[in-house]
């Protein structure tokens, strides 16, 4: 390949400037991987608690909500060309059942973008044991396919989830549950629900989620169980839970199966403002630390060039009566910052990967977090580089066009 | 009109700071391919600004300059700049090398700008030409590491790479000791006689303006007096 003579110009005061050469690229480095090591810390967190909100919330809930009336019952009562208004209209109870919740269940099976559908039914309840009592809410559930959408498996810390299956009346129990209670694996617990049924249950697990309200509250068990308990046939059915294969298809997905079934059907996204919120603000603060970082790397590098011009301007002038056009001067220039930037960019790559890798080694052990949740997420790496080059060389621009316009008679002649 | 290497005519020049002030004055001159020219005169006659102008980095005058048969007058900058790498040569009164560049480099750089040849044939002339001003062994030093009258020498040799149409000098000897004036004005005499270069060169120097083929006497901007050299040219014309 053959080296334009001003790019051996270029590398030629780079090289004979070493120091300065090397602290201007670390101004970049130190951005870049300072860039990549926030970025990767916040997708990995946000990743995490969206994770998180999807251990006990799915993509997709189906549910029968309350409606405002309205006036078609008015309409088919009064049958003419009137126009009827109602005055102060009320919430109207619905059942809290889903009619025909199985038949749901296949047709939106059919959808490819869903990886997963099953019913629960909810019940609030009253958990007795002993003389004291503690109110919470039972899922009634298919255990298997509750534990493939929300991994209930991991949050067991004893008794296996499995016997719920197995053991007839059987009931797995928040941790709060169980300590506020004094109950342990293979105890048995009074489960009173709101229509005066009472059941005595078997606990045969206990799980812990990361979230204290839902463990002193939350129950599951098997379905049939939580409909017998509320008194119902096996067609009820008060929720359908939807997992997607890409959950941010939700939000279209959730109004899509809103028109087929005629139910309120709610997104993760809605049910999670405030996660999205928190992340838009984090985005925010990141966004500008690493803003306000590479433009001190950026200043870094034109008050290198700049200093480099003043004390070069003879040699450009030199340069310049040569036949060095202006636009070969600025390519000079520009070079430089450009291979500045490349240099610690490329060093920058490398820092903030061994930077993001060692903290994601740092222990943390706070509930079900283990580790630092840390991402290793390659647009970052392109982002970063491409950020740190813009930079430099719009940092570079500014002298590298000063240097094309000295004057070589002016200089000369001194 | 084939063989005039340089032809300007009425070039008229003013300097505004601090005050309006004409330090050109209808200047008309020619120079035929292969001659030696000097430009002589006191400080402040305008002569190294005529030069400057007619080396087409100064692009503030009036009046017509050609170079070459091409007229340079009105050119852009960039166009300039390509002329002046093609058809100029320079040598400044402080040798002006690039230092942290070898020797070789300083020389091959105005080659390797003009892209005509190959960087090994540049390197091959760049070392012809050191060693034509006896400086070869000098050619892989940083540029700022030798003495004044090797670093001249350099420079002249740089201004040839090209092999320009003209070579301008301004004061070439000017910094230097009575020594390397000497080995300098032998180069440039070489440089006319063997090798038919034209030169314009603009000196204090007496001695140095009387051995060249025509010295041109410059006052208060205007050329006064033109002398021919005629030994030197006869000699030049044979």
């Amino acid at each position: 390949m053959k080296i334009s003579v001003n790019t051996e110009i270029a590398l030629t005061y780079l090289s004979s400037r070493k120091k300065q050469t090397v602290v201007a690229s670390m101004g970049v480095m130190f951005g870049i991987s300072m860039f990549i090591f926030m970025q990767s810390l916040m997708k990995g967190t946000n990743d995490y608690f969206e994770k998180m909100s999807f251990t006990n919330t799915p993509h997709i809930r189906i549910f029968n909500e309350n409606k405002v009336a309205d006036n078609h019952m008015l309409r088919s009562f009064i049958n003419d060309q009137s126009e009827k208004i109602l005055t102060n209209p009320k919430q109207l109870a619905q059942s809290p059942g889903i009619t025909n919740p199985y038949g749901i269940i296949d047709q939106i099976r059919r959808n490819p973008k869903i990886a997963a559908v099953t019913p629960q039914v909810t019940g609030n309840v009253i958990y007795t044991s002993g003389s004291v009592e503690l109110p919470g809410n039972v899922a009634g559930v298919e255990i298997d396919e509750e534990d493939k959408m929300f991994d209930v498996q991991t949050n067991m810390i004893s008794g296996n989830l499995h016997d719920l299956n197995r053991v007839h009346n059987s009931i797995l129990i928040g941790k709060g549950i169980a300590e506020k209670l004094s109950l342990h694996t293979g105890d048995n617990l009074t489960v009173r629900a709101g229509n005066g049924n009472m059941l005595v249950m078997r606990v045969v697990g206990v799980f812990s989620t990361t979230v204290k309200q839902l463990d002193e509250t939350k129950s599951y068990a098997n379905i049939s169980t939580v409909q017998s308990l509320a008194g119902k046939d096996r067609s009820y059915v008060t929720e359908i839970k939807v997992n997607l294969v890409n959950y941010n298809d939700a939000p279209a997905v959730a109004r899509d199966l809103e028109t087929i079934t005629g139910y309120k059907s709610e997104d993760w996204v809605k049910a999670n403002e405030q996660l999205k919120a928190a992340f838009k603000v984090r985005a925010i603060i990141l966004n500008s630390v690493i803003g306000v970082i590479l433009l001190v790397a950026g200043f870094g590098i034109y008050n290198i060039l700049n200093m480099t011009i003043y004390e070069k301007i003879k040699e450009i002038a030199i340069l310049k009566a040569q036949g060095f056009s202006g636009r070969a001067v600025t390519s000079i220039f520009l070079q430089q910052a450009i291979y500045i930037g490349l240099m610690g960019g490329i060093i920058g790559l490398i820092v903030g990967f061994s930077l993001t890798f060692m903290v994601s080694r740092i222990y943390i052990g706070a509930g079900t977090l283990k580790y630092l949740p840390m991402s290793f997420h390659p647009p970052h790496y392109i982002q970063a580089l491409t950020f740190g080059i813009i930079t430099t060389i719009a940092a570079g621009f500014f002298p590298a066009r000063k240097a094309s316009k000295v004057d070589p008679v002016t200089i000369i002649r001194g | 009109m084939e063989n005039i290497a340089l032809k300007a005519s009425g070039i008229t020049k003013y300097f505004y700071d601090p005050v309006k002030m004409q330090v050109l004055k209808d200047i008309n001159m020619e120079v035929i391919k292969g001659e030696f020219v000097s430009i002589v005169g006191k400080s402040g006659c305008g002569k190294s600004t005529l030069l400057y102008i007619l080396s087409t980095m100064d692009t503030d005058y009036e009046g017509t300059l050609t170079i070459n048969g091409e007229n340079t007058t009105g050119q852009s900058l960039n166009n300039l700049a390509r002329i002046r790498n093609e058809s100029i040569g320079f040598v400044f009164q402080f040798h002006y090398l690039l230092p942290d560049f070898s020797c070789l480099k300083n020389v091959m750089i105005p080659a390797l700008r003009l892209g005509k040849l190959s960087p090994k044939e540049i390197e091959a002339a760049a070392y012809e030409k050191l060693k034509m001003f006896g400086v070869e062994d000098q050619a892989l030093k940083k540029a700022g590491k030798l003495s004044g009258g090797q670093q001249q020498r350099v420079a002249i040799a740089r201004a040839l790479i090209n092999n320009p149409a003209i070579i301008m000098g301004d004061e070439p000897t000017g910094n230097l000791d009575s020594k390397n004036t000497g080995i300098v004005f032998d180069l440039f005499m070489q440089l006319s006689k063997e090798y038919g270069q034209t030169l314009i060169t603009v000196t204090h120097d007496e001695d140095f303006a009387k051995r060249s083929d025509r010295i041109i006497e410059m006052a208060d901007g205007e050329i006064k007096r033109i002398a021919g050299n005629n030994g030197n040219k006869s000699q030049n014309n044979k």
